[in-house]
């Protein structure tokens, strides 16, 4: 049983928008960097292959290929540095920790998709990406309204104008 | 010297940064303190200056009627009806609960009055780091190996049942002429179970609503077990 005082600590550095992942799931880690000053993302996806510890200080390994060389890396799943977990495929594995795949190459590594959960991931990313271009018509519209300029805008105002000129 | 508290050790997790990083955390519960009584450098009383603070109340029947008397204005008794009819002016009481930990803290001068309340949010206001004084956790009769982290003896070359022995310990460079071993020789021992003082531990958190503290890093003993805290003394 988990401390009263240790949950109270905890539970303000826990993230409450973690999607349902489970081990054997095909998942893209979206994590911030900072390249400077500027801050942007990088995808890790690969396989889960384990998940650890509980409350603030769970973790999870990835596990992906990159030039046929197996590479592993540890997120913390509340850390602040990871912008979104993504889960892009349900597999559907017998064990908790899937270590049996650092021996195996090729057709053994692949994994049992769960067809029960994937319609419902299916559906997750389908809304997501409804959500994504709603909210980019939106902003677009907003933008009309406004009377600002979009990019695509100026620029053919941009070439109006050198055509007249031209003309000239 | 600065008045420190007392308090639990609740155990260690880590919590994340603004930057994001992960950080160890000890997670201390620690006061509201009573001030029980004010030691008086005075040579005819005390003899010293310090705060003496309780912690955690203790139920009335599980007190000593010392435990009792030594907070409580009320307790009445033949001595002090004795006293109070000499003349004698009584030290003045907390009037408080039992308190289950008493302790003290070397202070030179002092604005606390016996009564008093101290709580984490008032002590540690502005603390960059604390020192934790606690008790380390016990380990019984331990061997040199464990103990003072020898290396032992060979596990071949022809060593025969001695594997984890000191080895010999008559070095005649510090003991020459005295015949015997110099003192504090490393031997085995107990091991654990005493008095620890970490110091210059960074403060990551005070939680006032909860009487939490949160220092970077461990602290000796087991979780449960009782620590003193108080600002670093470290330069």
């Amino acid at each position: 049983m988990q401390n009263r005082l240790i949950a109270l600590i905890e539970d303000a550095h826990k993230k409450n928008d973690i999607p349902d992942f489970r081990i054997g799931d095909t998942v893209d880690v979206h994590q911030k960097l900072l390249d400077g000053v500027k801050e942007r993302t990088q995808v890790f996806s690969g396989t889960v292959i384990s998940r650890s510890g509980s409350g603030a200080k769970e973790t999870f390994t990835v596990r992906r290929l990159v030039q046929s060389e197996g590479v592993e890396r540890i997120f913390l799943v509340h850390s602040p540095r990871i912008a979104k977990i993504e889960v892009k495929k349900a597999g559907m594995v017998r064990r908790a920790k899937l270590y049996y795949l650092r021996d195996r190459v090729g057709k053994a590594t692949k994994i049992k998709d769960d067809a029960k959960r994937q319609v419902v991931i299916d559906k997750a990313i389908k809304a997501a990406a409804e959500a994504e271009t709603k909210a980019a018509q939106e902003a677009a519209a907003k933008a009309k309204t406004e009377g600002g300029t979009s990019k695509r805008q100026a620029k053919k105002a941009a070439a109006k104008e050198a055509a007249k000129t031209a003309k000239k | 010297m600065a008045l420190g508290l007392i308090g639990l050790k609740v155990g260690m997790t880590q919590v994340f940064t603004d930057k994001g990083d992960a950080e160890p955390v000890t997670v201390l519960e620690l006061g509201p303190c009573r001030v029980l009584q004010i030691k008086d450098k005075d040579p005819k009383k005390d003899g010293y200056s310090a705060v003496q603070i309780g912690f955690k109340d203790k139920p009335r029947k599980n007190a000593r009627r010392s435990e009792q008397g030594h907070v409580a204005a009320g307790l009445k008794s033949k001595r002090k009806e004795g006293r109070q009819k000499a003349g004698v002016q009584l030290p003045p009481k907390a009037d408080c609960e039992p308190q289950r930990y008493v302790r003290e803290f070397r202070v030179d001068t002092t604005d606390k009055k016996v009564g008093d309340v101290v709580n984490v949010g008032e002590v540690f206001k502005g603390v960059v780091s604390v020192d934790v004084i606690g008790t380390s956790k016990g380990r019984g009769y331990q061997g040199v190996m464990k103990r003072h982290n020898f290396d032992g003896l060979p596990a071949a070359h022809g060593a025969k049942k001695v594997h984890r022995q000191a080895g010999s310990t008559s070095s005649l460079a510090s003991n020459r002429g005295s015949g015997r071993p110099k003192k504090g020789l490393k031997r085995a021992g107990q091991y654990g179970n005493t008095r620890v003082t970490v110091r210059n531990l960074k403060v990551i958190k005070i939680d006032e609503a909860n009487n939490l503290l949160l220092v970077r890093g461990s602290i000796p003993g087991h979780n449960g077990a009782v620590v003193l805290v108080r600002p670093t003394n470290k330069k």
